[in-house]
């Protein structure tokens, strides 16, 4: 078995990496693991996790002395934790508790709690490191406890206190946040709080003084199964009920944006007629905001990412999807101005953006009413922004809208006396910039509006 | 143990647990008291929420394939 396809992101982990293997992902266990691994396997453990929909599925495909191949249920688009919205990142919290409560019920506990163990896949969070689990010691505490704060309770308390911007803090710390910044991070009323002093500010103490006087790991204290039981239920009980103080400058957007309800129509079933046309399985909805454009598709998608700046309308589409039970959406936060990077170890432990978005190559890219924020707020030429576009899909159904929509007045108004070097801001010039990488397969007028859109298919192939 | 070979999961962090569980376990109970003595004035109220439970109920292990397998 050749496994000098190691993926990038695989090597903290010295049970296994996964490589891939002619575009599949898979696992290569390493004997190391392997008293694990059976014991995991024969138990029926991975089977009851399987079942329960809590870890990702997978396959074994060869067994020999030197590695165990394990092939699981392939992830078309992978997202990261700093691409989550606020409830994403508590179903993510929510159900490591969940799975190390199990564990701890069969003998087993999560040897980590990194919040990069777990994706968003068929419209739920779902664990996918199969190597994670080791076995329960009676009597010991829970390894991970320190990582489950800086990866999942700290960004959540710092969301709810500081702001939902704070999420985004897991793109510098991918090792979850430092205990010490985020104790002094949060609010003084938190030290009120027995149950955050202890959780966040003790801790923060307790690491900082037991920081220079390690020892080796001769001095590891005692905790009953119960004890730590106690600290998974009292987490999840907390998490559970986060909610965040602020609200969305979008949430009620289609109330106030200048769309007669004709116009709106008109627009969806513009949307749905192209869709049906060029036989779409697979799209991107650019500034989605709650999904709502892309539910009025009726043609049947297998698979639609919806993302959009804004916490709340990520939120209100993840919600939505539950109480639909929609499996094929996934919402996720992402700014078009600064999509995320390569980072981690060699900037490779952690796809960019543009990297997933182009192996997962989107039937057709949607971006309505996006283009004059892009233009006009972002100050990103038509030149660049169709260049972007044109990199990861075939088609685009973009939205423009004229030079007298009020959005645009509006954006224009706030330019003040630079309005004047936003003259190019025409559907000329639009499409001037966008036939150099696209052909224009058909433009429709929204009736009763200053909008217009486009159906467009690349030229590069 | 495989997972000394891992990461650190911080001396104060181990140790500090005891504590953290002693605090969880006061609040729990005193929750669970809480919640009995509203069920028993009937001012309980049970919510409906998007999250799940934190028990794994043994029909979602014995079902052979979970509900979201099948929806679209």
């Amino acid at each position: 078995m050749t496994t000098n396809n190691r993926h990038s992101s695989s090597f903290r982990d010295p049970s296994g990496f996964i490589f891939m293997d002619q575009g599949c992902i898979k696992r290569s266990i390493s004997p190391l693991y392997f008293k694990q691994y059976s014991a995991l396997r024969d138990s029926g453990f991975f089977d009851k996790l399987h079942h329960a929909g809590l870890l990702i599925k997978h396959e074994e495909v060869s067994v020999s002395d030197q590695d165990i191949i394990i092939e699981p249920e392939q992830i078309p688009f992978f997202t990261y934790p700093y691409e989550w919205s606020f409830n994403q990142y508590k179903e993510a919290a929510l159900l490591t508790l969940k799975i190390q409560k199990f564990s701890l019920e069969n003998g087993f506990s999560l040897k980590d709690a990194s919040a990069f163990n777990l994706t968003f896949f068929k419209g739920k969070m779902v664990f996918v490191d199969t190597l994670s689990f080791d076995f329960y010691t009676e009597g010991t505490p829970w390894r991970a406890y320190k990582q489950f704060i800086s990866h999942f309770f700290g960004p959540l308390l710092l969301a709810r206190y500081i702001g939902v911007e704070s999420l985004k803090l897991m793109n510098s710390f991918i090792d979850g946040i430092p205990i010490k910044m985020l104790s002094s991070m949060l609010p003084y009323k938190t030290k009120l709080n027995p149950f955050l002093y202890s959780n966040i500010h003790l801790l923060a103490r307790y690491e900082d003084k037991h920081n220079e006087d390690y020892q080796g790991y001769s001095k590891v204290s005692k905790l009953s199964k119960k004890a730590q039981l106690n600290i998974i239920k009292s987490l999840y009980d907390y998490i559970k009920k986060m909610t965040l103080r602020e609200s969305s400058e979008w949430g009620n957007y289609y109330d106030k944006t200048n769309y007669v309800n004709d116009a709106f129509n008109e627009k969806a079933s513009i949307i749905d007629g192209w869709i049906k046309k060029i036989h779409v399985k697979t799209l991107i909805d650019i500034g989605g905001n709650d999904g709502t454009f892309v539910r009025k598709i009726t043609h049947n998608l297998e698979q639609a990412l919806v993302c959009d700046i804004d916490n709340n309308s990520v939120d209100a589409n993840f919600k939505s999807l539950k109480v639909n039970k929609e499996t094929y959406i996934l919402p996720f936060v992402f700014d078009v101005l600064n999509p995320s990077a390569n980072i981690g170890f060699s900037n490779k432990e952690r796809d960019s953006f543009l990297k997933r978005i182009q192996n997962f190559a989107p039937d057709v890219t949607m971006a309505l009413a996006v283009i004059h924020h892009m233009t006009l707020s972002g100050n990103i030429p038509f030149d660049m922004s169709a260049q972007f576009f044109s990199s990861f899909s075939k088609y685009l159904i973009i939205e423009f809208p004229n030079r007298n929509d009020s959005w645009v007045q509006r954006l224009l108004n706030t330019k003040g006396e630079f309005k004047g070097h936003f003259d190019f801001y025409t559907v000329e010039n639009f499409e001037l910039s966008y036939t150099k990488y696209f052909s224009i397969i058909e433009k429709v007028p929204i009736k009763n509006s200053e909008r217009q859109m486009f159906l467009l298919k690349s030229i590069h192939d | 143990m495989i997972h000394l070979l891992y990461f650190d999961p911080g001396l104060g962090a181990m140790i500090i647990q005891a504590i953290v569980a002693a605090v969880a376990g006061v609040l729990l109970f005193s929750k669970n008291l809480m919640f009995k003595v509203k069920s028993f004035l009937g001012i309980s109220k049970r919510e409906s929420d998007i999250f799940e439970d934190i028990d794994v109920k043994d029909s979602e292990i014995e079902s052979k394939s979970h509900s979201s397998d099948h929806q679209q």
